[in-house]
């Protein structure tokens, strides 16, 4: 996930403070990826340091506001145009999980897929009545869906799991 | 209030060596206001478990209630299922010659019940499931999500508080199945009670309860955790 990118999004709709844009972040996304302040700072000093956005002065609240740059327009730009590589995505460890207990002869895999299926559907209903639920507009339901869509992904990769075990016994 | 419940129910189809034992010792009830998801591989026993609670077979060993009815006991199933019991499958669940709300009328025309007031309950079953402006178009003329909400209007006119729905996402965008469940689920936040078949997970989520059949049994439940949860 990229907070550099998601905060020049935000910026590019006008200038903003450091607190304006955490709160932001966090609605359009459903508060699916929480944000604390500090990371809010390090990041803009950071998009600061490339030229990428540039601070006003301070106002008697001493808040700073930050407004995006040429240079961090055309960022953003190739940012939205460029398509994400799946490597940049972390290990999967329950791939990695079932790799090893099929490797492992003394492990009963049917039982480790068995209780998977049963926790994601669990995580798959948390988040069908997350969506239910939500009413944040249009991004946050978007987010739930790739949740979900992603849970689905993980359900079924078990369920064929479960059948290519079968008959390879 | 239970409104369908299977005690220790097993079917098996043909004798001997041919024996098929299509489903051994299950227990599931459905309460009124409660939604439960079947899920399996093909030959698992969905279809069947589906046909045992609605009467549409009956068990080789164990009980079927619907209500306080243990069909058992019941020598007219078919008036049974008529009365109670609703159904919606994948296709083919509308008649095409006849107007969307002469569809939804039919089960209750069947029952004696006069034209006048079919039509009443019809419109107004429709009017709940918000396809009110469809009754007096034929199927043909409608998308497949808005027929598959006609065919759920239909299986849950005049007193029917039972419906059995094998795949009725099947051929549908998930846009328009998560808008099918959204109206099952509806339905069951009114009283219903939904056995749904699906091999959808996606779908199978908007359940309160998930029920894993495996060769004939329920290998697993998500209900336990749920409950705690809550």
């Amino acid at each position: 996930m990229s907070t550099r990118h998601g905060l020049l999004a935000l910026l590019s709709r006008g200038p903003r403070y450091g607190y304006q844009l955490r709160v932001e972040f966090e609605a359009s996304t459903g508060a699916t990826w929480p944000l604390n302040i500090g990371q809010v700072y390090t990041t803009l000093s950071r998009l600061e340091r490339d030229g990428l956005v540039k601070p006003g002065e301070s106002d008697e609240q001493g808040r700073v506001v930050y407004t995006i740059t040429a240079a961090g327009r055309e960022e953003m730009a190739r940012w939205f145009s460029t398509p994400v590589v799946p490597s940049d995505r972390p290990r999967d460890e329950l791939v990695i999980k079932l790799a090893m207990a099929v490797a492992a002869k003394e492990v009963d895999v049917s039982e480790v897929i068995h209780k998977q299926r049963t926790a994601t559907m669990r995580a798959l209903q948390r988040l069908t009545r997350a969506k239910r639920a939500a009413t944040d507009g249009v991004a946050q339901r978007l987010v739930l869906d790739s949740m979900i869509f992603q849970a689905e992904a993980e359900q079924r990769w078990l369920d064929h799991c479960e059948a290519v075990l079968t008959e390879e016994r | 209030m239970t409104v369908v419940r299977l005690a220790e129910v097993a079917r098996v189809h043909g004798e001997g060596a041919a024996a098929v034992h299509a489903l051994k010792c299950v227990n599931l009830e459905v309460d009124a206001g409660e939604l439960v998801a079947v899920m399996g591989p093909s030959g698992s026993g969905k279809s069947t478990l589906l046909n045992l609670a609605g009467g549409l077979d009956r068990p080789t060993s164990g009980m079927v209630h619907i209500g306080e009815q243990d069909l058992a006991t019941l020598r007219d199933l078919a008036a049974l299922r008529r009365r109670r019991v609703g159904y919606v499958f994948q296709d083919l669940n509308l008649i095409t010659s006849l107007t969307v709300v002469e569809n939804v009328m039919l089960p209750r025309e069947l029952d004696g019940v006069r034209s006048r007031r079919a039509r009443q309950e019809a419109m107004a079953v429709l009017a709940e499931i918000d396809v009110a402006d469809l009754a007096d178009r034929f199927p043909g003329e409608l998308s497949g999500g808005q027929r598959q909400r006609v065919a759920i209007a239909r299986a849950l006119v005049g007193e029917r508080r039972l419906l059995l729905a094998d795949e009725p996402t099947g051929a549908l965008d998930t846009r328009t199945g998560d808008e099918i469940l959204q109206t099952l689920r509806a339905r069951c936040d009114a009283g219903a009670a939904v056995l749904l078949v699906t091999h959808e997970p996606r779908y199978a989520a908007w359940a309160d309860r998930v029920v894993f059949l495996r060769d004939g049994m329920i290998a697993d439940t998500t209900d336990v955790s749920l409950v705690s949860a809550r």
